[in-house]
C-alpha cells in the first residue's frame, strides 16, 4: 500500500469515518426535530388587528394562516401571480422569465415535473410535516442516497479518474479498507482504546461487520456486500458467479471520489427523505386554499413607511395602478436581496443590518428523457449521482414513476461560481452545457433528451439568490437586529433562521415573529 | 448531438474574451447579474461602470466580493487571491472606470481578517 497509516487516517477523519468512531460517536447526539414542531397558540385577543404580510410564500402564507385563524384582519400583497414564493414546480405550461430577459416555458409532457425550487423534506422538520398533514399534501419517498448510483470525478489523478464508479463499491471499499487498518492496529494494541479487551474485542467484531473483513485475517476483499462481476444466479452458469475486485485505496484516494462519500447522517439529510406526490408546489397550494382569498396578487411593493399609529405599503399592480394599504403591523417575507432595493421606512442600524448576508447563486435544470435509460440500462432507481464536473455537480433521478416510458431528471443542481458562470449562458446553452456533462458519465444522455427548463435563483425577479448566507460577523451582529421588529415591521423566513434556505426555516421564522406579534397585541 | 459536442467543444477551445485575464475572469463569474457591459440590471443589479463605489476605496471593494452583500454572493470559497485581484481591477479599468488596479497581495490582506468561508457540502438543500 503507497499510502502511509498516518496519511490515511488524516484522509479519513476529513470525510468523518474514523474522527466519528474515535469520538465516540459524539456525532450522533444530533438532536431529533426541529426546535418548533407546532404553530404557536395565539390565544387571547387579535381580533381586528390588521396585518399587511408581504409576500406569499410559505412565511407569508404561514403568517396570514395561523393569524387568521386567530382572529386577525390579514391582506397578503404577492408580486407573482402564483403563490408560493420559491416553492415552485415546473410542469407543462409553467413559465419563467429572469432578470436577463430569457423567458421559458415547461414544455414537459403531462405528469412530468421539475422541483426547481425546494425538493425534499426531512423527517425532523417537524414543521413543514405539521402542514403536509394539516393540508392533506400526499408524500413519497424521497431517494436521497443510492448504492447504485454512479460517482463520476474528472478532475483528480489515478487510474480512476474520469470513470464512472457505483457508489455502493467505493463506499464498501473506503469502508473496508478503514475497518481493517483499524481493526489491525486494535488488535496490536496500537489504537490506544480506553477499553477493557473484552470490549476491545467486540469493538474489532464491529469492525469485522462494518468493513466485511475476514474474520481471521481483518482483511479486507471481495465480498457479495461490494457486489459481482458475474451476477451469481441459477445452476452452475452463472451459479456463484464471480464477486468484483475491490478498487486500490490509493486509487480511490487519488482521484478524490472518496468526497462523494460524505456521510448523509447531517442533522438536514437523510439517506430516504419525503416529497409531496405530483411536486413541491402542492404545499404552496395547500395553503393557498385556505388563504388565498386574502392575496393580492401580481403586486409589486415599491414602499413601506410607519409612524406611531401604524404601517403604510405602497405598491404597484399588474396594470401599473398604484395604491396602498395601512394596516396596524406589517409582516415582510420579502428576501433581504430584493428588500434591500425598496424604499423602506426602518431604522438605520436595521436598514445596515439588512445588508448582511449574501445570497447564493443556485442553479437547477431539469431534463426531460423521452426514456428512463438510467433505469433500464444502469438499474439505478432515485438517488444523486456525485461528479466533480464544474457546474454540474449533482445529477438526480426521478424518485417517481418509475419503470414508466419517460422521466425528467435534475441536470444540475450547482451553487457558487460555478452556479454564476453556467447561468450566463442562455437556456438553450445551459441545456447543451448540462446534456454534454451527462453524456460523459451516460452514453444514452443526449440521445434520450428531449427538453429542458432551467432556473437560476439569483436571476430570478423576486427572489434574486437561492437562500441568504450567513458569514459568523454577520451572523453576530446583522442577524440578531432583524429577528426583532423595527417598529411595526416584523421579518421572517429563511434568511431569518438558522434552517436556511429550508422550508422549514421559512415557517419556524413565521412563527416566531407571530408570536412576539400577538405577545403585543396582548400587552397592548 | 453532434451538435451540442461541437458547441461545447467551441466554448472551451477558443479563449472568446481575449488573453486578458481579467476580463475573462469577470465574463465568467460576475457578468451573469452585471452583465458584460457593466451596465447591470436596473432594480436587480447594480451597474459597475461609472460606479463610485467600485473606484473607490480598494480594500471595500475586496471585502464585498469576498463576503458578498446583499444580493450579492460570497467568492472567498470559490475564488483565489488572483482571480479576485484580476476581476477587480479590470471592473476598475472598464468602460470608463479609472481607478488603480488592486494586487493579489491587497486581497490576500483583506482575506487574512475576514471570516473563513464554512466548507460547502456537495448538496446543501
Amino acid at each position: 500500500m503507497a499510502v502511509s497509516r498516518r496519511t490515511f487516517i488524516e484522509q479519513l477523519a476529513v470525510v468523518g469515518g474514523l474522527s466519528l468512531a474515535v469520538a465516540g460517536m459524539e456525532a450522533l447526539g444530533f438532536g431529533f426535530a426541529s426546535a418548533q414542531a407546532a404553530p404557536p397558540p395565539l390565544t387571547g385577543k387579535g381580533k381586528g388587528v390588521r396585518v399587511v404580510i408581504l409576500g406569499a410564500g410559505l412565511a407569508g402564507m404561514t403568517a396570514a394562516y395561523e393569524l387568521t385563524k386567530a382572529g386577525y384582519d390579514c391582506q397578503v400583497i404577492e408580486a407573482r401571480s402564483f403563490a408560493g414564493g420559491r416553492c415552485q414546480t415546473a410542469r407543462k405550461g409553467f413559465s419563467h422569465t429572469d432578470l436577463i430577459g430569457h423567458t421559458q416555458v415547461c414544455d414537459f409532457d403531462e405528469g412530468l415535473y421539475i422541483n426547481h425550487g425546494p425538493w425534499r423534506i426531512p423527517y425532523n422538520h417537524r414543521s413543514t410535516l405539521h402542514y403536509t398533514k394539516l393540508f392533506g399534501v400526499a408524500l413519497e419517498p424521497f431517494v436521497n442516497d443510492n448504492d447504485a448510483a454512479y460517482v463520476y470525478f474528472q478532475n483528480g489523478g489515478g487510474p480512476l479518474a474520469g470513470k464512472r464508479l457505483r457508489k455502493g463499491q467505493l463506499a464498501a471499499d473506503m469502508r473496508g479498507y478503514a475497518a481493517e487498518l483499524m481493526a489491525k492496529a486494535a488488535g496490536k494494541g496500537g489504537l490506544d482504546l480506553p477499553l477493557s479487551p473484552a470490549d476491545r474485542d467486540r469493538f474489532i467484531g464491529y469492525l469485522v461487520s462494518q468493513g466485511r473483513l475476514s474474520p481471521k485475517s481483518l482483511a479486507y476483499g471481495p465480498t457479495e456486500g461490494r457486489g459481482f462481476d458475474v451476477y451469481h444466479g441459477a445452476g452452475l452458469d452463472p451459479g456463484p458467479g464471480k464477486l468484483s475486485a475491490p478498487f486500490a485505496l490509493a486509487d480511490i484516494l487519488s482521484s478524490d471520489t472518496w468526497r462523494a462519500l460524505e456521510p448523509l447522517g447531517d442533522h438536514e439529510q437523510q439517506l430516504t427523505m419525503l416529497q409531496p406526490v405530483g411536486g413541491m408546489d402542492h404545499l404552496a397550494k395547500g395553503f393557498e386554499r385556505h388563504v388565498g382569498k386574502l392575496i393580492r396578487y401580481d403586486t409589486e411593493v415599491q414602499k413601506l413607511t410607519q409612524g406611531a399609529a401604524g404601517v403604510e405599503v405602497f405598491f404597484t399592480d399588474k396594470a401599473g395602478k398604484s395604491g396602498s394599504i395601512q394596516a396596524d403591523y406589517c409582516i415582510c417575507t420579502i428576501p433581504l436581496s430584493v428588500l434591500q432595493g425598496l424604499d423602506v421606512a426602518v431604522s438605520a442600524p436595521f436598514k445596515a443590518a439588512m445588508a448582511g448576508p449574501a445570497y447564493a447563486p443556485v442553479n437547477k435544470i431539469g431534463l426531460q428523457m423521452k426514456r428512463r435509460f438510467w433505469e433500464e440500462d444502469h438499474a439505478i432507481y432515485g438517488g444523486h449521482i456525485a461528479t466533480d464536473i464544474p457546474g454540474i455537480d449533482t445529477i438526480s433521478l426521478p424518485s417517481t414513476g418509475w419503470q414508466g416510458q419517460k422521466g425528467v431528471l435534475l441536470g444540475y443542481y450547482a451553487f457558487g461560481a460555478d452556479a454564476a458562470r453556467i447561468s450566463a449562458k442562455s437556456p438553450a446553452d445551459r441545456a447543451a452545457f448540462a446534456v454534454a456533462a451527462g453524456q460523459k458519465i451516460f452514453p444514452e444522455y443526449a440521445e434520450s433528451f428531449e427538453s429542458a427548463f432551467s432556473v437560476s435563483w439569483h436571476l430570478t425577479r423576486y427572489s434574486q439568490g437561492g437562500w441568504a448566507e450567513w458569514s459568523d460577523d454577520a451572523r453576530a451582529s446583522a442577524y440578531p437586529v432583524l429577528c426583532e421588529p423595527d417598529g411595526r415591521l416584523y421579518l421572517a423566513g429563511e434568511h431569518l433562521s438558522y434552517l436556511g434556505g429550508w422550508q422549514a426555516g421559512a415557517i419556524e421564522s413565521a412563527w416566531q415573529q407571530i408570536a412576539k406579534l400577538h405577545a403585543r397585541v396582548n400587552a397592548a | 448531438m453532434r451538435l451540442l459536442f461541437a458547441s461545447l467543444a467551441l466554448l472551451t477551445a477558443a479563449p472568446a474574451f481575449g488573453q486578458d485575464a481579467g476580463q475573462t475572469q469577470f465574463v465568467t463569474t460576475c457578468s451573469a447579474c452585471h452583465q458584460v457591459t457593466g451596465q447591470g440590471i436596473k432594480g436587480a443589479f447594480p451597474a459597475l461602470a461609472g460606479d463610485p463605489f467600485v473606484q473607490g476605496d480598494a480594500d471595500a471593494v475586496i471585502t464585498t466580493v469576498l463576503n458578498g452583500r446583499g444580493g450579492m454572493p460570497s467568492w472567498k470559497a470559490d475564488l483565489t487571491d488572483d482571480q479576485i485581484a484580476a476581476a477587480i481591477s479590470y471592473v476598475r479599468a472598464a468602460w470608463g472606470n479609472t481607478a488603480p488596479p488592486v494586487t493579489a497581495a491587497q486581497v490576500a490582506v483583506v482575506r487574512a481578517r475576514s471570516a473563513q468561508p464554512v466548507v460547502r457540502s456537495m448538496q446543501a438543500h
